[in-house]
Formats: C-alpha cells, structure tokens, sequence
C-alpha cells in the first residue's frame, strides 16, 4: 500500500538531469564558427492584417472534448505560381456535432471551414485565390505536405485530414485538381503531418504519412468528473497507429509500401522530419510520437527502414522517459556538419534536444543547452531551426500554447495560451530573447511555417493558433550581417532537391543544411535553404551533394541574393 | 461500538489504534489471557500472540482472545496469521464490528482491496464507520485504480474528523495522482497546520512545486522536510531522492551525491533511488559503480523500462554491445506495453 500510494504519479515523475557536462562543453562548435556571444534580439512584428490575410481555423469545439479540436492544423509557405514570392495555405476544420456519432467522417459545410490559399501580390500583400485555385478541400484538415512530385516544375499539395487525404496537382495554371483517387493516396484514420521525400533516389518524390491514433468519435470522458473539469483524453487512452508510406510510381500513381520498406511500425505520430542523420547518403526520417518513444529511421541504404532510436538515444529523454513529442526539426545547430534534433512536447517535460555524436548516436543536451530550463513550463508543436539574424548560428523558434484549456484550473503556474518562444543559439548555448524580440502576445499555438516572404534575407514565420487567427510575424530584426537564399533545382534528382545537402563555407567557419518542406508541426516550410552569412560578404565554398549522388561545388558566392543552383548532369565546379 | 468509544490508538504504518487497544467490556477470564492483555500493552506482541492462542485454547470461542491475538499479530506485522485468526474469531462473533473492521483492515494490507470493501460494507451494517475506516475504504480504492471513489471517502474522511492527518495526507496523495494540484497543496498544507514539521507532507509539497515548474521553491521543500525527519527513527528516502534528482536537474549535481546516496542508504531496496544514483555515477563517468547501481534497479524492478534504458546506454558506452542490444529490446517492449490503451472511465 505505501509503495503504491507514495509512488510518483507517471505524469509528473522528474528526470534525472546530469549536468556535470554542463561544466566543461559548450557546444562542440568552436572549431567551426566563431560563437556569436553577443547580438541582437529578433524584432518580430504581426503584420497578420496589413498583408490581408483574415484566416481563422474552425476547430469546433464540443462538450465532449473530441481530440482533434486542440490539436490545430498546419501551414504552407510556398510559391505555388513560380513567381518567386511566396504564396500561403491554410488548412482548416469541419464542423463537428455535439455529439458526433462513432463512426462519422466531419465534412466541410461552408466556406468558414474552407482550407485557404492565399497568393502574395507584387506590392507584398495577399489575394485569397482558394476558390480560383480549386482548393477548398473536404473533411476535418490538419496537415499539409509540399513537393513536385510529377518534376513538372510546380508544387503539389497535399492536405491530410481525418478519415482521408487529399492530394492536389498544381496544373501550373494557378489551379489545382485533387487526383488523390487516381493516384492512390486517400489512405484513412487520423493522419497527421506527412513529408515528401524521394526514399529511394529514383528521382521521385514518396510520401510519408503519419497517423496520430486509432482514434473515433467515442464519448469517454477524461479528467475529473465535475463541471468544467472535462479535458480532452490523454493518448495512452487509444492504440498506436502504422504510418502510411507511398512510393511514387512515377505515373501519377502510388503504392502504399509501409509493410514492406520496414514502416508499419505503429506510432502515434504528429511530428515528421527528414535529414540524413548519419551522412551514409541515404535518407533518413524522424517521428515525433505522443507519450510514447520517438521513432529515428535509418535508410538501410537497400531500400529499407529500421527505427535506431533507442540504440541512438533519442527515442526518450535523459532519464529514459517518453514524452508528448508533438513537433520537430532535424537540422546543424552547432555547426559540426551532423545534423541534430529537436523535438516539443508539454509542460514539465522540456523540449528535447539531441546532438548529434557523429558516431549514429546522440547525446541529450537540452540542459547543457540551455533549452531545457527555458521550457520547463513551456509546451510546444510547431517547431524550427532558422537563423533570424544571419549570424550563421542556427536559432530555435517555437509555437506554443498547453493541449489542455483546464489546465490551469490545476496547475496554476502553467498556460493554456502562451507566447512563442525564441531561442537564440550564440554558438555556446541558446538564450530565451522571446519577449525582446516581440514575442509577448499568448496564443494557443500549433503550426508554423518558415519562409522569406519578402526575400529580404531575414526569415519570416507564419503560425496557426487553435480556433483562432493565423499570425504573419515579419522579421524586422536590426542586422547588418550577411545571408544567402539557395533555391536548388533537380534535373536528375527530384526537382525540388528534396534531400539535397548543401555544406557552405566561408572565412568565419562551415554550415550545413538539408533541402526539405517538412519537419515542424503539421506544416510545409520554404524549400529554399537559408545561410546567415554574419560579417562575410562571401561564401568561399558551396557543397552540394543532391540526392542523386551528383556532387557540385559553387565558389566565391556573393552574399546577399537569392541564388538558384541547377543539378549538374555530372559532377562539376564552376568558380 | 461502545467497546471502542473512548480507547486510545496508535499508529502501526497505516493502521488504526482502536484495533489494538480497542474491547475491554467483554468479561475476560483465565491466567493466558491476562498474561497476553500485559504482554500486549507492553508491546511485546510476540509473546502476547503466543498467550492470546492458548487461552483460546483453554476456552474456546469465549473470550476475545482470538480478537486481540489477530491485534497482536498485526503488530508483527503478521497479517496472513491475524486474519486466520479474524476469521476464527468471527466464526463465534459474527456480530463484531470490532473484528470485521480489523478484518478490513487486514486484507487492505494484503492488497486485496475489493474483499476489503466488502468487509467493511458488512462492518458498518453494524456500527457507523469512523474516520480511520473510511480512511482506508479510501486507500482501497487507491488500490483498485479508482481516484473518483478514492478521493470521494477520503474527503468524508477528513469531513469527519479535521484533525485526521492521516487521512489529510492520502487525500492529498489522491488528488496528487490525479494532478489535482491545487488540491493537494491545501490538504498537504493541512497535514502541516495540524503537525508543522510534518516531513511527509513537505516533501509532497516539494513535487507539488516540480510540477508547477517552481524548482527552487521545491529545492526548499524537500530540505524542510529531510530537517525535519532527523529525529525520526526511521526517516524515509523519498526527500533525499527527489532532492538529488532535482539538484542534477537545476545542474548542482556536487549537491546532488550526498542525498542520492543517502537514499540508497535508507532504502536499498528501492530500484528508483538506485536508478538515480547509477545514473548519476554514469554521468559523472563512474562506469563501474554506475553498472553496478544500474543491475540492480533492473532487478529489484524488471518491469521499469528507464532502469533498462539506462543499463543499455552503459553497456554500450563500455562496448558490451550484446547487452546494450538486450537491454534496449527489453526497454523496446516494456514502452510499448506501456503505450497500450488504458481503461476508459465512465460518463457520469
């Protein structure tokens, strides 16, 4: 009785956090770049209205507290028309009876449940072309994917939902058509965030589909039984699901391979991001899974996938603890060449921050980091790597707002709505400059999107909140310092250079990045690659190794402009 | 009922006094069972026991020597024994409240929750339950999974008796469990107004603190609460560990050590202070009192997937790679046991 009484509850045991590391290693960087100890805050402002975008995300809330209404939706930031500005597209809710019957696929029923998309103007502000471009959708959105998958030259979307997705062909006409039925990809259940990556290196891009949970409208009531104690259930209450993964026949058409490439493993996925981890030159994906461990695939390099992510070590924290991973970024914060990770969950589990040994293992490093004590009280979805001042350093930039809206009824020191948080890596660690940067308004935040919608070298974001408004936050930062905007072309490679890695040299240290729309929360980000250059005004060097296995090197780069690189056919530099 | 108005009680773990100095009505009789009430109330339960048997013996089923012979017994404790003897007693007294509700006691203590209840349900057919009864009605239901019912007696608990501090303390643990957070502050705060250097009570508002993302505050908690359990005879670990483990949280892992190891010190047993303790060694790049601290987490709880986890990343760091693999396959599957769906609770 006494052991059972006195022990912990699950939810709240803490984790053992070692940090004699702490001591005597700042991030294994130095030798790379020269740590920016000192800069500038962001200055983010919410120019939301001024732009004209009104969207506001329906999640139809019921008394029953139906799990899709607080999980949010997803956003894509891309140029949809090649015009070279970058356009916006929402995903939307349905409405929901109350109660819903077991069973029930929720339907869009008018245009306040349309999913949106928004074209960027010459003068920068948008135009809602939605019903132009043929995209209202159908069902109960919640993610969205972005890639060429038919190398014709224009992004195809597609939305997942649930009970079935929907992919739309760009017809580069500034219409879409939704071919999800010839080709295949409807799929079912409650799908979630889902990438475009060529998982096979046959110049086509695949498709990686998440799915939360097996999951239907059953009235169980979670939390305490008194008025308005209600919460929505935790995800221990339903089974894992197997993703859904799609290979690209290259017709038009798809087949579902997850059995077969070793991904019917199931999870409770919301969170999905691609990088070659292990620099093999095979591909390789992370999912963020809810309450239970992460899931790291290696790209066996035979066209097969195995999940290392215990042996790995970032399957659980520290302490060897699973938490509510929700989104997540995979991506060389510390400049060692060796991509990282880093993944949000809830409250009193602090989002997770792994860095990469080099070796096919990690090191948990959010307390030497810095980020765990900054987010102990934080819960967070949306979730990118990005450097917001161009001082080569890559920083953090989170959504985040509590899944439950009762949770301050029993935890006081904790927020259903919270500000974003702004992480700013000064190559020793992250410092929070959230509130010197503008991030002081509290939302209920879930997607985020990254892109320079202006093209002044300085990252915007885009951020869905949960029924409520999206947020345009303009970086405004005050920087002299230097950048570069890749836009990779595939020829033999697929035409978006999905999976391309670029490593870029200059005279203050090296960086690298991977060319993806994915990763975060839900949401579809600028594929171009951005380089804040700092006080050079010259990249030496540009490595690329696209997915073809094609090496290119570009030298001698001036700084400062949006660069497209087309794939060579061999291998070639040119100075 | 009236043989337990007015008897003194003490405290056995959880149990109840009036259990062990309860009837005195019953017209006692016989040189066993006068020698076993001395024994009894000198606290030499053992021999009391062994007097209580014989007059039993000598005259069976006409005096409460089977009643205070199970009272003894749980004093051992010896709770198979005392409900053998309970159960004896009740052959000849199916009408004792006194003996149902010790009974009810008795088989809480040996986790049976459900036949608990239902003794009690019979018990207080016959007498009105006191605040020590529906005390552990209560923590039957905590054994049963079920907080609702748990925090329901638990509070009728306490509403009939304020100055139950027990029962204050497990209605706190209660909504504790249940991330009730304020709650349980105010009945863990209740402990302390009725016994200000309450150690139990301060250390739960320590993880109170945790939870709420307060880590200094809690820091200060768990320190009260080890200060104030140093004249206790038996002081408990759980401040030490959960000091040790927020020190290496807040990076004061030298501070972190010493209540870490005097954790393992008071409870050897307990795989969660070995856990910690092996994994701070590892941290600190003592592989081999780390391995060492680590085994035997895993066997003192097979089932306690972090303890695994941990053993594996040791094993591999010391290239021992077919243990690694062991441990991580055995992680593997005690998380996704654990993400396997729960029960689902019922619409009021």
């Amino acid at each position: 009785m006494k052991e059972q009484i006195e022990a912990r509850p699950t939810f709240s045991r803490r984790m053992v956090r070692i940090l004699l590391l702490a001591m005597a290693l700042p991030l294994a960087a130095q030798k790379h770049a020269t740590p920016a100890a000192s800069g500038p805050p962001g200055a983010f402002v919410d120019i939301t209205a001024r732009l004209g975008v009104n969207f506001q995300y329906r999640a139809s809330h019921t008394s029953k507290k139906y799990l899709p209404e607080t999980m949010g939706a997803g956003v894509a930031v891309f140029d949809y028309d090649n015009d070279g500005r970058l356009d916006l597209f929402f995903v939307n809710g349905a409405p929901l009876a109350d109660p819903t019957p077991k069973g029930s696929i929720p339907q869009k029923s008018g245009p306040e449940y349309w999913n949106r998309l928004y074209h960027q103007k010459p003068d920068g502000t948008f135009e809602d072309v939605t019903e132009k471009a043929g995209l209202q959708g159908a069902g109960y959105g919640m993610g969205v994917a972005v890639g060429d998958y038919d190398n014709d030259g224009f992004e195809d979307l597609y939305v997942t939902a649930y009970g079935g997705n929907k992919l739309y062909h760009n017809n580069g006409d500034g219409t879409f058509t939704d071919v999800t039925q010839k080709a295949g990809v409807g799929g079912s259940g409650w799908s979630t965030s889902a990438a475009w990556v060529d998982l096979d290196n046959d110049g086509y891009l695949d498709l990686i589909v998440l799915r939360y949970l097996d999951w239907d409208f059953d009235d169980i009531w979670c939390g305490e039984h008194k008025e308005g104690y209600r919460a929505y259930c935790h995800p221990d209450y339903f089974k894992p699901i197997a993703p859904l993964v799609y290979h690209n026949n290259r017709d038009g058409t798809f087949t579902e391979v997850s059995q077969k490439i070793g991904l019917a493993k199931p999870g409770k996925g919301l969170g999905l991001a691609i990088a070659d981890y292990d620099r093999d030159g095979h591909i390789d994906f992370f999912v963020a899974n809810d309450s239970m461990p992460e899931f790291l695939y290696h790209n066996k390099g035979d066209g097969t996938f195995e999940d290392v992510g215990l042996v790995a070590e970032v399957a659980v924290d520290i302490d060897g603890r699973t938490y509510a991973g929700m989104g997540v970024d995979l991506a060389d914060y510390n400049n060692d060449g060796w991509p990282d990770i880093v993944v949000t969950d809830l409250a009193n589990q602090r989002y997770a921050l792994y860095q990469n040994n080099g070796d096919g293992s990690f090191t948990y490093s959010s307390l030497i980091a810095g980020v765990g004590q900054m987010t102990l009280a934080h819960s967070g979805w949306g979730v990118r790597f990005f450097d917001y001042d161009n001082d080569g350093w890559k920083d953090i930039l989170i959504a985040q707002g509590h899944d439950l809206d009762t949770i301050e009824l029993n935890y006081p020191n904790l927020r259903y709505r919270e500000p974003m948080l702004l992480a700013r890596n000064t190559g020793h660690g992250f410092t929070d400059v959230s509130a010197l940067s503008g991030f002081t308004q509290a939302w209920v935040s879930r997607g985020l999107a990254l892109g320079d919608l202006d093209n002044d070298g300085r990252i915007d974001a885009v951020v869905t909140t949960n029924d409520g408004p999206v947020h345009i936050l303009h970086n405004e930062t005050a920087t002299q310092n230097h950048w570069l905007l890749l836009k990779l072309v595939g020829h033999k490679s697929n035409r978006d250079a999905i999976g391309a890695e670029v490593t870029l040299v200059t005279a203050a240290g090296s960086q690298y990045a991977t060319v993806s729309t994915a990763s975060s929360y839900l949401s579809a980000s600028d594929k171009r690659i951005h380089f804040g250059l700092g006080k050079e005004n010259t990249a030496q060097k540009i490595e690329i190794r696209w997915p073809s296995g094609i090496r290119q090197t570009l030298k001698d780069i001036r700084a400062d402009q949006v660069l497209p690189i087309d794939e060579p056919e061999s291998a070639p530099s040119r100075p | 009922m009236n043989a337990r108005k007015g008897n003194p009680r003490v405290l056995l773990g959880l149990a109840v006094a009036w259990f062990f100095f309860g009837s005195g009505s019953f017209a006692q009789s016989g040189a066993d069972f006068d020698r076993g009430m001395a024994e009894f109330r000198a606290g030499n339960y053992s021999s009391a026991a062994k007097l209580f048997a014989s007059a039993e013996t000598a005259s069976p089923g006409t005096t409460d020597a089977l009643l205070y012979q199970a009272k003894s017994l749980v004093h051992l404790p010896d709770f198979p024994g005392a409900e053998k003897a309970l159960r004896s007693y009740l052959s000849s007294h199916a009408n004792s409240s006194d003996a149902l509700y010790l009974l009810g006691f008795v088989l809480n203590r040996q986790n049976r929750p459900a036949e608990s209840l239902e003794t009690y349900t019979k018990a207080a057919a016959i007498t009105r339950p006191n605040a020590d009864d529906l005390k552990i009605v209560g923590l039957d239901y905590v054994l049963l999974d079920d907080y609702a019912d748990a925090t329901k007696w638990l509070e009728r608990a306490v509403a009939f008796d304020a100055k139950n501090a027990d029962a204050w303390y497990y209605l706190g643990r209660a909504y504790y469990t249940k991330s009730r957070l304020i709650e349980a502050r105010k009945a863990f705060q209740a402990v302390l107004n009725l016994d200000p250097h309450d150690a139990r009570a301060e250390n739960n508002l320590g993880l109170i603190l945790e939870s709420d993302a307060q880590p200094d505050a809690a820091i200060d908690a768990y320190h009260k609460a080890i200060a104030w359990q140093e004249q206790n005879p038996h002081p408990s670990e759980q401040p030490y560990v959960n000091l040790g483990n927020l020190l290496i949280e807040q990076g004061r892992a030298e501070e972190a050590i010493a209540p870490l190891e005097k954790a393992v010190a008071l409870a050897p047993n307990n795989a969660f202070c070995r856990l910690k303790l092996g994994v701070y060694y590892h941290k600190v790049g003592q592989l081999e009192p780390a391995r060492r601290e680590l085994e035997r987490a895993t066997q003192l709880d097979p089932e306690n997937a972090a303890a695994h986890y941990q053993l594996g990343r040791l094993y591999a760091e010391i290239h021992a790679l077919d243990k690694a693999r062991a441990e991580f396959e055995r992680t593997a599957e005690l998380k996704s046991r654990a993400a396997s769906p729960k029960p689902t609770s019922p619409n009021p």
